[in-house]
């Protein structure tokens, strides 16, 4: 389920290209140096003749029309490792929408997911799971929702769901959270109201209960405690 | 059975309707093989012919409903019994209305013998099942009444061991003609719940949020409950029950149409103190596979929850438990309208009529006293506007804005009535623990009656089996807790529901545990 995260992660190069996945061309799955020069059509050239424009300062320069450019260095992180991906997240923010996945990714369909010129799978997403994916990729990167302010933070899928790619239903357990947001009684000294201690959202009457619970990725959050305490003056910044 | 998982024949050219009279006949399903019973009414969306699963996505001993006090004990007791256990709960969060109420249950004694400790008189199981029948105006079965009283200590005591603490008082409550009633230090029911999910845990259960049941299958009259339709993020899935289903899953108080169906004056203009889960569904489905469902209409109000939101908060407990140690209830002219010692319907009706919303709950410094509340709880409800504290009565009646004198004169009238020894306003057994309202501070709180608790649900007997429209047991199937009917009569005393809850959750979760497996 938590498998998101690698699409994002393996993706840094190509994972941009979601929206119009469908058409993968048999040179985009070689390996770039076997290509022909004149390729351009499907390549990382096409748009970027010049890579040292989009790299970060000091970055060595990347040679390569493709994602094999990147991952040379980039290992695709497997890890399941609940931390920022910066690589990741700058490749996919700046591709979600405008690229084709296919020119990073590969993809069977209840198969494999995987990145150009790299053996491993991060799950086996069916043609309705990817076009849930693409959906939930779009709004990590321009959502108004948390998945858009961890995407800001450079927090990919990977970085919520673990390291296989999410299926539909897919939640994300509070040990993820805290991974980045702990310690819990920091977040409680943060939330306590100064007026009713004992109205603290994070340390509420009902004990230990999923984050998830008020806070959703890509929906609207929820303050759960307004279900049966409608006066409360709470709301989720 | 095992058929069942291959791939049931479908019969073809039956249509709906011959197949609802089937139903109703029970002669024709049995010849479909494939088809799940169904009793839900033709103008129904859920009427519609159902066939049984071709296949299971899983297959699990024990499956339970609900995750309130009924569903914890009951997997407790199931897992005890070496059952693989699972526990269904649709909402997010665990604990139903249990995590949220007063945190009280009754007994008539205990391994430490509170009571008897606190020298608050006598009582027997003989008695609490006599009030708990009269409260109930005897619709109550007395069998089930029975079974809860005796086995209350045991559950008790039960609660003890796993690690419930309770305050040193035991109030006497409306209804109630002993000093009965165990408060959990929390003072709310997560002080039960959280004790009782740790041991349910601890012997192998294991909790599903955010899973809805969405149908009970059945294939007929004769059929054993085969197992369960499950809705978690609008996917369905199969659930194969090997040993039993047991059914905890609370009444209907938050669903306005289930609850205007029985009692049509109970409008949604009414608060309810329940949690938002409690809409009663389950009692639909096991009705369309023959479940008897009875007494529906009898639903209680809450006398004292707080006026505005119809919560059932801390401070909405004192002017409930306080009723045994002299707390009174004044209308906003200052005068008493009912005996405190009243069962709910009675106290709540009675506010109704009283004139105006809300009334109020008077008692003093050394009334609270008795009800061992942390004073730290005391100031959190006055920081939050709930509770008002004075040094006088006449600075009490000031910020009620009701008549000083007025309020003054019922006090001391009461008070009277108090060294007496009897109320001949409204007939109140007063008791020698009853306290006169003389020595401040003074504190009032505002009450208004609110949905509560619906009586009615499914029949069961006293083994917590449910028992079907034509009288007999259905095999694997048991219910405990707030969705059966017939204990607690047309009007449930106070605290009786977690007592019900704890000693028939165990039944159930023990009988079904003990359910040998489907081959």
């Amino acid at each position: 389920m938590k498998k998101i995260v690698l699409m994002i992660v393996l993706g840094t190069f190509f994972g941009l290209a979601y929206l119009l996945a469908l058409s993968i061309t048999l040179d985009a799955a070689q390996p770039a140096k076997s290509r022909p020069a004149t390729a351009t059509k499907q390549s990382c050239l096409t748009c970027h003749p010049d890579f040292a424009p989009v790299l970060p300062k000091g970055h060595p320069a990347a040679v390569g029309k493709h994602i094999v450019a990147c991952t040379t260095c980039h290992k695709p992180d497997t890890s399941g490792k609940t931390a920022p991906n910066a690589y990741s997240a700058r490749l996919h923010q700046a591709h979600e929408g405008k690229t084709d996945c296919a020119l990073c990714h590969t993809w069977e369909p209840r198969k494999s997911f995987g990145l150009v010129g790299q053996k491993f799978s991060w799950g086996k997403p069916s043609k309705e799971e990817m076009e849930l994916l693409k959906k939930l990729l779009g709004s990590w990167a321009t959502s108004t929702y948390m998945d858009a302010g961890h995407g800001k933070k450079n927090v990919t899928c990977m970085g919520c769901h673990g390291k296989a790619l999410p299926t539909e239903g897919d939640s994300v357990e509070n040990d993820h959270c805290l991974a980045c947001h702990a310690p819990l009684d920091k977040l409680q000294a943060k939330t306590a109201p100064k007026d009713f201690p004992d109205r603290n959202p994070h340390k509420s009457h009902l004990g230990d209960i999923a984050c998830t619970v008020c806070h959703k990725g890509h929906a609207e959050s929820k303050v759960y405690c307004l279900q049966c305490h409608p006066n409360f003056k709470m709301k989720i910044k | 059975m095992s058929s069942l998982e291959k791939d049931p024949p479908v019969v073809k050219g039956i249509s709906r309707r011959a197949v609802l009279k089937g139903a109703l006949g029970l002669g024709v399903l049995t010849s479909t093989g494939g088809l799940a019973m169904n009793l839900a009414t033709p103008e129904s969306a859920r009427a519609a012919v159902r066939q049984l699963p071709k296949k299971w996505d899983e297959t699990i001993d024990v499956v339970i409903v609900g995750s309130g006090f009924a569903g914890l004990a009951a997997a407790a007791e199931a897992a005890g019994q070496g059952a693989k256990v699972v526990i269904l709960e649709k909402m997010p969060t665990y604990g139903g209305n249990s995590i949220i109420n007063g945190g009280a249950w009754n007994s008539w004694d205990d391994k430490y013998h509170l009571r008897q400790k606190l020298n608050l008189g006598d009582d027997s199981w003989e008695l609490f099942k006599q009030d708990t029948l009269k409260g109930g105006d005897f619709y109550n079965y007395p069998e089930l009444v029975e079974v809860m009283v005796k086995n209350a200590p045991e559950a008790t005591n039960w609660l003890m061991d796993e690690g419930v603490k309770v305050r040193d008082t035991l109030p006497r409550m409306g209804g109630h003609s002993a000093y009965r009633t165990f408060m959990a230090v929390e003072g709310v029911g997560r002080g039960i719940t959280e004790h009782m999910k740790k041991v349910a845990e601890k012997r192998g259960a294991k909790t599903r949020l955010g899973t809805q049941v969405s149908w009970i299958w059945r294939k007929d009259a004769e059929s054993p409950v085969l197992g369960v339709e499950v809705t978690k993020d609008r996917k369905k899935s199969n659930i194969r029950i090997k040993r039993a289903l047991i059914l905890a899953s609370g009444g209907f108080s938050k669903d306005v149409k289930m609850r205007m169906t029985f009692n049509p004056t109970l409008v949604a203009a009414y608060n309810c103190t329940n949690q938002p889960g409690a809409t009663g569904e389950m009692i639909r489905y096991a009705q369309a596979i023959g479940a008897e469902a009875i007494q529906l209409a009898f639903i209680q109000l809450y006398p004292c929850a707080e006026p505005e939101t119809g919560m059932l908060d801390t401070p909405a407990v004192y002017p409930y438990t306080g009723t045994g140690y002299g707390l009174i209830y004044v209308n906003k002219t200052g005068k008493r309208f009912v005996s405190e010692l009243e069962r709910r319907d009675v106290v709540s009706n009675a506010q109704i009529k009283s004139g105006s919303k809300p009334t109020y709950s008077i008692f003093s410094e050394e009334i609270i006293q008795k009800l061992a509340v942390p004073k730290a709880e005391i100031e959190r409800g006055i920081a939050k506007g709930r509770i008002w504290k004075t040094d006088t009565i006449g600075e009490l009646a000031g910020k009620l804005g009701i008549p000083a004198d007025a309020l003054q004169e019922t006090i001391s009238k009461h008070n009277k009535f108090i060294a007496d020894g009897k109320d001949p306003e409204f007939n109140k057994p007063v008791t020698k623990s009853m306290l006169p309202i003389v020595n401040g501070p003074f504190y009032a709180i505002a009450q208004w009656p609110a949905i509560h608790h619906t009586m009615g649900g499914l029949r069961i007997n006293t083994s917590a089996q449910v028992i079907d429209i034509w009288g007999n047991p259905i095999p694997r199937f048991y219910a405990a807790g707030e969705v059966c009917g017939g204990v607690q009569g047309s009007n449930r005393l106070g605290a009786n529901a977690t007592t019900d809850c704890v000693v028939f959750g165990r039944i159930a979760g023990t009988n079904a545990g003990k359910e040998k497996p489907v081959a």
